[in-house]
């Protein structure tokens, strides 16, 4: 999977905006979206969020989780924890990316948040790194880990299953098989 | 006719409707397109971006285009012509220009169909009155006087001679009220359209749109500042009505950018920041050694009279009156000892006064975004003109537009960045060719005339090339401020303002070309003739081919 696909993945979660405009329901295959009146909070999905916020027709009201003071606790708890911890949200980095990217000027202390969200995402990271090594090293048979992020498993995914392939194939050519013939001349 | 409610008659028209956008090649327009351009995204209407640096483009591009659109608009072209003329489009076709070219030609003023005028009406127009100038269907009174006249022969002979007399002596009055009518009618036109000057900037005419819908943004309002900043940069607005328009801005800066920046309300610092700022004259200074910036800045280097040995003298004694060591100052701006930096621009103000340099300070704005970013508007200024006007390495007009539109974005810093190099290129050519041109003597004046040459190959084989000055606008940067303060003080005359206006013509690589420049009671209206869109007409001003 892209990263990109994971992207438009999360775009479905939904967050909260305040619009500047009325229209009535619409309705979607997705699901029923509305009635949008001025001034009155609505849930929309993420897409049509980032879409009307670029064109000026909304303000956007950053989810509950994102900030700064629970940030640092659920990050805080990360470095203790060995294991992973559950994540405010399954799509908790690309919504961050795209929220700071696009309405940073309705998300109080942007930059730190940013910070934040980086600190957590490199000590998951590191976590998988150290996890997968020691995976190999002990050539254990199946793992399994909790509380990983779809953009997290992707990440790491690609590379570990390829990785592992190959190391697969190295091994069995190191002990060929007994029922395995070979050619007579 | 004017527009009055920009909303109601012009965005709410043009909104469900493809249109055709010509913008003239001039940062203002630049600016004006941009922002025009942003709000037609956040309402999805469809355009066609045609740019047109001159009247040839302008009737190509409408007779290609024409078929296609029904609504045209026009960025700093148009107004001053008698567009309909010109253009001869179909009845239905509506035109809605944005033009800071004065004086408005009245065909377009009076015309009720199809010439919209986006311009703010208290822009001290001046047009004269409607009966003054177009009278109705005087003819066919006449007409119907001689034909009365004549049926009435074979009624009354006896009353006959009487009613004859009563009726030619009407009609050699109507004669010569009418003659008087079109004499005085002569007369209103000749001075309504004598001097050409330039109105309120069409970058901030369209910001005022946006902010009306309230659609205004900070980027938006920073275009407005740099379209406002190039007409004062290109000496077509006179100081106070900058320093008016300033400070219109100013309340709208102060509007978005007031937020506090304590613990709670922290703004993200990628989110831009637009000040004010009381800056340096200076072109560049902050991306350029303070050196060079004070010898390539037409304000410093003619009053300082820097093509001479003597002004070199000068400029080392302006220095070391300010306490800059030389090493410091010519080493780049950024790496300039922070004591240094303090309290430069209270010094240099002061010593500057004392060399004779009163406006060394001036009104503008400064943006900053991200960490590393920020500019003044006469940075953005020089850098968008030198890309317009870039004509290295075979790129075509089209191509320098698309690219001067866009480094106006904030997205696209490296354009901008090649922008500013380019502009320095320019404005140590422009000042090589000055100093060459006027310790050459190539500056010859007859009467109230001042002539000047240039060739193609100017001033000191550089290896800047030839090619920095040939494009049309490098003559014209090259002359209005430049001619003015130079030749004043070249010649000793403090009378003489004489701008020097280029009117070279719009195809670049001419074997020559000569700058006639006004007399001087013309410059009293602080008249800056572009050579882009000026009218066509028979004045005095002599151009060599």
């Amino acid at each position: 999977m892209d990263s990109a696909e994971v992207e438009f993945l999360a775009e479905k979660e939904m967050v909260t905006i305040i619009p500047n405009f009325s229209l009535d329901k619409i309705y979607l295959i997705g699901g029923d979206l509305g009635p949008f009146n001025p001034g009155l909070p609505v849930q929309v999905p993420l897409w049509l969020a980032m879409n009307l916020k670029q064109r000026q027709k909304c303000r956007v009201v950053p989810p509950e989780w994102m900030d700064v003071e629970k940030l640092e606790e659920i990050r805080d708890q990360e470095r203790k924890e060995e294991t992973f911890t559950p994540m405010p949200s399954p799509y908790y980095m690309e919504l961050t990316k795209l929220l700071l990217n696009h309405a940073s000027d309705n998300i109080p202390k942007a930059d730190e948040i940013r910070t934040l969200i980086k600190d957590m995402w490199d000590t998951r990271i590191a976590k998988l790194r150290v996890s997968a090594d020691s995976f190999v090293k002990q050539q254990e048979a199946h793992a399994k880990l909790d509380n990983l992020t779809l953009m997290e498993i992707n990440t790491t995914g690609a590379f570990l299953t390829e990785a592992l392939n190959h190391m697969y194939k190295l091994r069995t050519n190191l002990h060929p098989a007994e029922s395995a013939q070979s050619q007579d001349f | 006719m004017f527009v009055t409610d920009f909303r109601r008659d012009f965005y709410d028209v043009i909104q469900t409707e493809r249109v055709l956008l010509f913008v003239a090649s001039d940062v203002d327009a630049l600016c004006a397109c941009k922002i025009l351009q942003a709000l037609f995204q956040c309402d999805h209407v469809q355009y066609t971006l045609v740019p047109v640096p001159g009247w040839q483009e302008l009737e190509t591009s409408f007779l290609e285009h024409k078929d296609q659109f029904h609504y045209f608009i026009l960025i700093n072209c148009g107004a001053n012509v008698d567009l309909l003329d010109i253009l001869q489009p179909e009845e239905d076709r509506i035109f809605f220009i944005c033009d800071t070219h004065r004086p408005v030609n009245v065909v377009n003023v009076y015309n009720d169909t199809q010439i919209k005028l986006l311009i703010k009406q208290d822009d001290d127009l001046e047009v004269p009155a409607y009966d003054d100038i177009f009278r109705d269907d005087e003819e066919e009174d006449e007409e119907d006087e001689e034909q009365s006249g004549s049926e009435s022969e074979g009624s009354e002979p006896s009353g006959k001679r009487t009613r004859r007399e009563e009726d030619v002596i009407e009609r050699t009055l109507k004669r010569r009220q009418r003659r008087e009518w079109e004499a005085r009618r002569k007369e209103i036109l000749f001075d309504y359209e004598q001097y050409e000057y330039h109105g309120t900037s069409s970058a901030m005419v369209m910001f005022d749109l946006a902010w009306v819908m309230s659609k205004d943004l900070n980027d938006m309002l920073w275009w407005a500042i740099v379209g406002l900043t190039d007409q004062w940069i290109q000496d077509k607005i006179t100081q106070m009505k900058y320093v008016t328009d300033i400070g219109i801005l100013q309340r709208h800066v102060s509007r978005h950018n007031h937020r506090n920046e304590d613990e709670e309300n922290s703004l993200s610092i990628d989110c831009t920041r637009i000040a004010f700022e009381y800056d340096l004259r200076l072109a560049l200074y902050q991306h350029w050694s303070l050196y060079d910036s004070l010898c390539n800045t037409c304000y410093t280097a003619s009053r300082l009279r820097l093509w001479s040995v003597q002004g070199q003298k000068r400029l080392q004694e302006f220095l070391a009156d300010m306490g800059l060591p030389l090493k410091q100052v010519k080493q780049k701006f950024q790496a300039m000892d922070v004591s240094l930096k303090e309290n430069l621009r209270e010094i240099l103000e002061e010593s500057a006064n004392k060399f004779g340099m009163k406006d060394m300070r001036v009104q503008t704005f400064s943006i900053h975004f991200g960490f590393k970013n920020k500019f003044l508007a006469s940075d953005v200024v020089f850098a968008t003109t030198s890309l317009l006007e870039n004509i290295e390495k075979d790129a075509s007009g089209t191509d320098n537009f698309i690219r001067a539109l866009d480094s106006l974005s904030r997205s696209n810093l490296e354009q901008l960045y090649q922008g500013l190099e380019l502009a320095k290129k320019q404005l140590r050519a422009i000042h090589q060719t000055v100093a060459s041109c006027i310790c050459t003597n190539l500056v010859i004046s007859q009467g109230p005339f001042l002539y000047c040459y240039l060739m193609e190959v100017p001033g000191p084989p550089s290896s800047l090339g030839q090619d920095t000055l040939a494009p049309p606008h490098g003559r014209d940067v090259l002359t209005p401020p430049q001619g003015w303060d130079t030749l004043a003080s070249s010649r000793g005359q403090e009378a003489l303002l004489a701008p020097t206006p280029a009117s070279s013509l719009l195809r670049a690589r001419q074997t020559s070309s000569c700058s006639p420049s006004r007399p001087p009671w013309a410059c009293s209206a602080s008249t800056c003739c572009s050579p882009l869109f000026v009218r066509p007409r028979t004045s005095a001003v002599s151009c060599c081919p």
